[in-house]
């Protein structure tokens, strides 16, 4: 068990010229020892410095504390050696490709162990049970950058467990993460606090199923200088107002018969590494309509929207208006067929905020269409005062929101969306997908949606297709 | 044999043939190395690719020295298999062993420091994903209108902004999982030098000598 107590901290990136801006300031909390808690404010506002501060990797991969400490156990982090670091507190990073340094996954977990002097005797046990406690021997021997986000994750959270570290940081663990997955890494993680007496710190801007296992709920400003513990009442409340509408029961129709098939597949074979994926009779997304694609995680998805965009390789036929996709030229493909990446530093392609979006008006197919909306859908989306800020700079959120005004400015016919809405809070969400309702409409556009976040899609969407079992069918639920 | 001792060998052996002209020697250099090449049952794909491409260099070369100088015949064969020599004993080391061995053979037998036995594994793990990342930026530029030529500034520009992304993640992500720079570490898997081992590299190197006074003298 373990207290993290955080004492008047201040904490700042430097800028080039000099400055000291504060992204955390004046600081004072303190995390429970053996408690479950929540962290949560909206994207921006320093979670994951404040993080990374804790587990010790700031300052020394970046930044400046300013002011104040962080003590666990009342020692401060910088007084612990980095070599006894690793038994007290371990983190769980936001991004689930880069987090690991070997190339298997037990490679990976030994390379932990062996850093923290274990018995080479000792080793192999402790790996055994770490990967049966979160249910993934059967991805020992797998390699590293063949896991879906959801399998790299689970592979994160043994690694914690094998290193039998004290406190376990997560750092928005679950975006890229799908609700069954999701699930099952809380409930390890509240056995973990119950049975090992861990203490269990979690940053989410999302609130959605956390009710049944935390104990406290703390939040950070948007400004980054108050960090409070709300009350039980107050905690309550604002979980309860974060349940999301239930979708199970919402209908979606299923393709009529006068459909136009856009993108046809016959015995479409997907594969990863050594693992089918995908094996598909027949399947059809139709033109002008918005189609929504859910499955677990690791079952293809995403790897679906890349053999559409000719980045993945595919047996048997994947035909865009009867054209074999894999014999198009790239450049002829690009003009009907876009992407929208998981990974929204994938698409910039320029430096600021303004750069992007001339790019995208230069080559769009309906500039006038966009040049008369444009500052509406920046003030709609907040990001008409952010013109001249490196696109990397931006927030999780903010990032996602231009990544995908962008992309629907450029009004390509076909239009594949890779988990849009990851990381995007509440009312982003919805003016988001109030925008691409009607550019989608008044430009006739075909889209395939993967998302794991069903809120507010009912609007949105024409047809359902889910994946299960290797198999793409249409249902008519959305949930 | 052991990783590092092996690769230890194999430049040694060729630094020794740069300096002698015995193509005797080179051919049978060569030949050893191609058989210990088949016993690690390469694919037929890679065996062609390994016979024709040193052709290029190794013919250029001996053409070259045909045309263009009086060194003659002899030189011209004694360059022409030493290319081949190269090629074959360097493939013999590299094709028998793989990268995880000969890090933790470099780590814990040659000493090198830990630091930079995983930072280069690292980047060895990262280099499907760089090939990979090329693709998606070109693709996230037509994508866009802009088409991005393998000369193009932005191409790179957006490569080795990843690539500076990953390294200070690769740092994070091994920070986070407990290595700490020069601190003591322990091994799942020891790699010993065994008494073999030497006695390969000191025969292999004597043998060499001997082959190489013997033809010399005749």
């Amino acid at each position: 068990m373990a207290t993290i107590s955080v004492n008047h901290l201040s904490f700042s990136y430097p800028t080039e010229d000099g400055q000291k801006p504060l992204t955390l300031a004046d600081l004072s909390t303190t995390f429970p020892s053996g408690g479950f808690s929540l962290l949560t404010g909206p994207s921006g506002s320093g979670k994951s410095t404040l993080m990374k501060i804790i587990s010790g990797l700031y300052p020394k991969f970046g930044g400046l504390i300013t002011a104040g400490e962080v003590c666990l156990n009342g020692t401060k982090i910088s007084n612990i050696p980095e070599t006894d670091r690793g038994h007290l507190v371990a983190m769980m990073f936001q991004n689930p490709n880069q987090q690991f340094a070997m190339d298997t996954v037990e490679r990976e977990l030994i390379f932990a162990l062996e850093n923290q002097c274990v018995p080479p005797a000792d080793m192999m046990a402790r790996v055994n049970r770490a990967l049966d406690y979160v249910e993934i021997n059967e991805l020992r021997q797998r390699q590293l950058n063949s896991l879906s986000g959801g399998e790299k994750q689970k592979v994160a959270l043994a690694v914690i467990i094998a290193m039998q570290a004290d406190t376990i940081l997560l750092d928005e663990p679950f975006a890229s993460v799908d609700p069954v997955a999701r699930q099952l890494l809380l409930a390890k993680l509240a056995k973990l606090q119950h049975e090992e007496h861990k203490t269990i710190l979690i940053s989410d801007h999302d609130l959605e199923d956390y009710d049944h296992y935390i104990d406290h709920l703390f939040v950070l400003n948007a400004n980054g200088d108050s960090l409070k513990l709300l009350s039980d009442e107050a905690a309550k409340q604002k979980l309860d107002h974060f349940k999301r509408q239930d979708t199970s029961n919402q209908e979606l129709g299923l393709p009529a018969t006068t459909d136009q098939p856009l993108i046809q597949a016959h015995h479409l074979t997907l594969t990863a590494g050594n693992s089918t994926l995908l094996a598909q009779p027949e399947i059809n997304f139709f033109q002008h309509h918005i189609t929504l694609l859910t499955g677990a995680n690791g079952t293809g998805k995403s790897t679906l929207l890349l053999a559409i965009s000719k980045l993945h390789q595919y047996a048997g036929s994947l035909l865009l208006n009867q054209k074999e996709i894999a014999k198009m030229r790239t450049r002829q493909l690009y003009q009907q067929v876009a992407l929208i990446f998981q990974d929204a530093d994938q698409q910039f392609l320029n430096v600021t905020v303004s750069e992007e979006l001339t790019l995208s008006l230069k080559n769009s197919r309906t500039p006038a269409y966009f040049k008369e909306r444009l500052p509406e859908f920046l003030t709609k989306l907040h990001l008409e005062d952010l013109q001249d800020h490196v696109v990397y700079t931006l927030s999780g959120g903010q990032k996602k929101k231009l990544q995908i005004l962008e992309m629907l400015i450029m009004a390509t016919p076909v239009l594949l969306l890779d988990e849009p809405f990851t990381g995007l809070d509440f009312s982003s969400l919805q003016t988001i997908i109030a925008i691409m309702k009607q550019v989608t409409h008044d430009n006739q556009q075909t889209l395939v949606i993967v998302s794991h976040q069903l809120f507010g899609l009912d609007t949105l969407v024409d047809y359902h297709v889910t994946l299960t079992n290797k198999r793409l069918q249409y249902v008519e639920e959305l949930a | 044999m052991n990783p590092s001792l092996k690769f230890l060998l194999a430049v040694l052996i060729a630094l020794e043939i740069s300096f002698t002209s015995t193509w005797l020697v080179n051919l049978g250099l060569a030949v050893i190395g191609l058989l210990i090449i088949l016993s690690s049952r390469p694919t037929l794909k890679r065996l062609a690719m390994l016979f024709f491409v040193p052709l290029i260099p190794a013919l250029a070369l001996a053409v070259a020295i045909l045309l263009q100088s009086n060194a003659g015949t002899h030189f011209a064969l004694v360059l022409f298999t030493r290319i081949y020599a190269y090629v074959f004993v360097g493939s013999a080391a590299t094709l028998t062993t793989t990268v995880t061995d000969l890090v933790m053979s470099l780590e814990q037998n040659a000493r090198i420091p830990s630091k930079f036995a995983y930072g280069f594994l690292g980047a060895f793990n990262l280099l499907p994903k760089i090939v990979s990342e090329v693709n998606v930026i070109r693709a996230a530029g037509n994508m866009r209108g802009q088409v991005l030529h393998i000369w193009s500034p932005q191409l790179y520009f957006k490569a080795i902004l990843a690539s500076l992304d990953w390294s200070e993640n690769l740092a994070e992500a091994m920070t986070s999982h407990g290595f700490t720079e020069g601190a003591p570490r322990t091994y799942f898997k020891r790699i010993r030098i065994h008494w073999w081992d030497w006695l390969i590299f000191a025969g292999s190197l004597a043998l060499l000598q001997i082959a190489l006074f013997g033809l010399h003298l005749r």
